[in-house]
């Protein structure tokens, strides 16, 4: 375990701990408590990652792998954002406010304790309290499509457990530890690595079942559409995808895919990402909901991360870090944006709404700048991600995969213009006459992270240096 | 020996006993059955704590947990049976099963058996769990927080409701 | 054929069952019970691969941590399922399908 980072676990934890207690009686502290927490954690993020002194000398002082305080940062910007939106979302009288913050901070120092942990065992016991939180937090509004999905993510991620622990167990046998780096050196030695790639394909079919991949998917629509509005954005932005997509693309880099010594899992992985690509870009095209749209366009896009992560060559990993954090901004912003939508008009389907773009022009436009940045539209960051994803394909002689990701990435853009068009643009109907632009409190997150996904997209080259330290430290 | 697989037998025979039980409440029991063989089989290893926490933790603490449940749920449930004939398929199943990977799966574990790397061995339980597993407590304590705010959440006090 | 292999192949058959559970159940309370046989069994194997190796030791300090985990996991699933209960008035898990498209 990080020691450095180790702080951004325990006082988010002390912190959830605190509220029950501070805010018995002054519900609004709850909401100051977690908002204070987050707003701190960040600020020391970017004390420790944006000085001058530290982009200037390359970001070579950054400890640990550097992928660990990328991931830190992304978690807290998305949990921030997530609390400073609930702050004003909430219903005033919903009875477990304060358990809603402090299972927030809670899941909050459990990602933190996923991305900076060295041992699998670790890894595991971290997702698992991770889900657990999400189950209590999907179901926060007590309505039925909530607990609905709450039990469908429950009953589908599980038995990935068991998955994954037999892989633990299989490699405790053959490695005689569990961390990270007795790993590594076994897969940087020369001896026959059957068994240990065998662990290893157990352990990547669990994450590849809890990162909602096609076909095991089932779950995931379910949970993001039943779902409370915000708790959406922050399962789709952050949550899954670090309990999922993370530990895929940190075995991707431990396996060394690159070198062909675990070529048949590498293929499994590549193959898959393709298809949840194809699947998710598919059937986000006939949906008529909202919420339920973004959720698959999601599938989708996590397809591209674990193609990217299955190819595992060190532009490849870069591309799939680097789409793993745009993703957390697109999808953030779009999740809260059918937040405010809902809260507006009082309804997520798409036939029902329309000409939304006057009454609501902010959340117009940071839904353009979001599904242009998914679609991979230069100069936004999400083409950069997606730039270098298929760079990295083609260089490996895989053309098929990287003109069909291509390819997807244009029905991608089809199926959010026609989102676009139909919630946005277009006449007014009877539930759009009647909304009005949300507070500014509630679209300050959202602006935010449409800044910081214009900023990416043009400050690309000071945050290309980062990502290759990143990726030349997890790789070497 | 012997009776090292026995315990192993019975474990699936519980297992199987539980699937099949009309009752709920007799699953429940066969569950716990089930959690009593399995800790017999950590004693039988030498592992006596995880036996003891096994059997206290799953063959007890669960197991209330799931008879609460169930009383609460059973008269719903009982006017209400599911199609039994899939579980009465199961010991055809199991069968089929057994017997089709009688033929692979011994030969593929033994195959994974010839990969082990023997560890040092040695040591005390206490100090396994404070010198090679410390980021693990800090695991357990988060999960336990997080359970409590998970029933907190779940079940919430209302006051102004009532 | 060695003690290793005969416990893990009555491992396979205990997580078969768990599985067949699952997916043949239609209440909940039999789909946490199928879960809890499955988790036994990677139990089972995890204190058998010590065993192997000559590692109980580590082995069960896994394994205690594994327990607080299930502890605590399926009393979520529980309170999940009670909360259904008095939401719903039923424990059917493919009677949960609002959610379509």
């Amino acid at each position: 375990m990080d020691k450095g980072l180790l702080a951004y676990l325990l006082i988010p934890l002390l912190s959830a701990v605190i509220i029950p207690f501070a805010a018995k009686n002054r519900p609004k502290l709850a909401d100051i408590l977690a908002n204070v927490t987050l707003l701190a954690g960040l600020a020391n993020l970017a004390w420790l990652a944006l000085r001058p002194s530290i982009i200037r000398g390359e970001f070579a002082d950054i400890p640990g792998d550097g992928l660990s305080l990328l991931l830190v940062a992304a978690i807290y910007l998305v949990a921030f954002c997530v609390t400073f939106f609930s702050a004003w979302f909430l219903d005033e009288h919903l009875p477990n406010r304060q358990a809603y913050y402090s299972l927030i901070l809670v899941s909050v120092a459990a990602m933190c304790g996923v991305v900076t942990t060295t041992d699998f065992f670790t890894l595991y016991v971290f997702i698992e309290v991770l889900a657990v939180t999400s189950f209590a937090l999907i179901t926060t509004d007590e309505s039925s499509g909530g607990i609905e999905g709450a039990l469908k993510y429950f009953f589908l991620t599980f038995p990935a457990s068991a998955l994954i622990i037999v892989g633990i167990a299989v490699m405790m046998m053959s490695l005689g530890g569990l961390s990270f780096e007795s790993l590594r050196i076994f897969m940087a030695a020369d001896a026959p690595a059957g068994t240990v790639t065998f662990a290893a394909a157990l352990m990547m079919l669990g994450f590849l079942i809890k990162a909602g991949v096609a076909p095991f998917h089932a779950w995931t629509p379910d949970a993001y559409q039943g779902a409370y509005a915000p708790v959406s954005a922050y399962l789709a932005g952050i949550v899954t995808k670090i309990s999922g997509v993370y530990a895929i693309i940190k075995l991707a880099t431990l396996l060394r895919f690159f070198d062909g010594r675990a070529q048949a899992v590498s293929e499994m992985v590549m193959f898959l990402g393709m298809f949840s690509i194809a699947l998710g870009a598919l059937a986000a095209l006939k949906q008529t909901n909202f919420k339920r749209m973004l959720a698959f366009s999601s599938i989708s896009q996590v397809g591209y991360i674990v193609l990217a992560a299955g190819l595992g060559t060190p532009l490849a990993i870069m591309g799939a870090v680097f789409h793993l954090l745009n993703h957390a901004t697109f999808k953030t912003v779009l999740f809260l944006n059918s937040a405010s939508v809902e809260k507006s008009a009082g309804t997520t389907d798409m036939d029902k709404l329309g000409g939304l773009e006057h009454s609501m022009p902010w959340t117009s436009w940071t839904s353009i700048v979001a599904l242009l940045s998914t679609a991979g539209v230069p100069p936004l960051s999400g083409f950069w991600s997606k730039l270098l994803i298929i760079l990295a394909l083609w260089e490996s002689g895989l053309k098929t995969y990287a003109v069909l990701a291509l390819l997807f990435s244009i029905v991608t853009l089809a199926y959010f213009m026609m989102m676009q068009k139909k919630v946005f643009f277009g006449k007014k109907t009877a539930a759009a006459e009647s909304s009005p632009e949300v507070s500014a409190p509630l679209l300050a997150p959202v602006v935010l992270m449409s800044a910081l996904i214009v900023a990416l997209g043009l400050l690309f080259p000071y945050f290309y240096t980062y990502v290759k330290m990143v990726a030349e430290r997890i790789i070497l | 020996m012997t009776y090292h697989n026995l315990l192993f037998v019975l474990a699936a025979v519980f297992a199987v006993w539980a699937v099949m039980a009309k009752k709920l409440l007799t699953s429940a029991i066969m569950l716990a059955s089930l959690s009593a063989a399995v800790s017999l089989i950590f004693f039988d290893f030498g592992a006596p704590w995880a036996g003891v926490f096994e059997l206290s933790v799953c063959a007890g603490l669960i197991t209330v947990l799931f008879i609460g449940a169930v009383s609460l749920i059973r008269a719903e449930e009982e006017k209400h049976p599911e199609n039994r004939t899939r579980f009465y398929a199961l010991p055809l199943a199991v069968a089929i099963f057994a017997i089709a990977a009688w033929f692979y799966l011994p030969a593929f574990f033994d195959e994974l058996a010839t990969g082990r790397q023997m560890a040092a061995g040695g040591g005390t339980i206490g100090l396994a769990l404070w010198d090679l597993r410390r980021p693990d407590m800090l695991g357990q304590v988060l999960m336990l927080a997080a359970g409590v705010f998970v029933i907190k959440s779940v079940f919430p006090r209302r006051t102004e409701n009532k | 054929m060695s003690t290793f292999a005969m416990e893990w192949y009555l491992i396979a058959i205990i997580i078969f069952t768990g599985f067949y559970c699952m997916l043949a159940s239609r209440s909940i309370v039999r789909q946490l019970i199928g879960l809890e046989i499955v988790s036994k069994a990677a139990m089972l194997s995890v204190i058998s691969a010590g065993a192997l190796t000559d590692n109980l030791v580590y082995a069960q300090a896994l394994i205690i941590t594994m327990i607080v985990i299930e502890v605590v996991v399926v009393a979520a699933g529980l309170a999940l399922l009670v909360k259904n209960f008095r939401l719903h008035g039923s424990a059917d898990i493919w009677k949960l399908d609002s959610l379509k498209g």
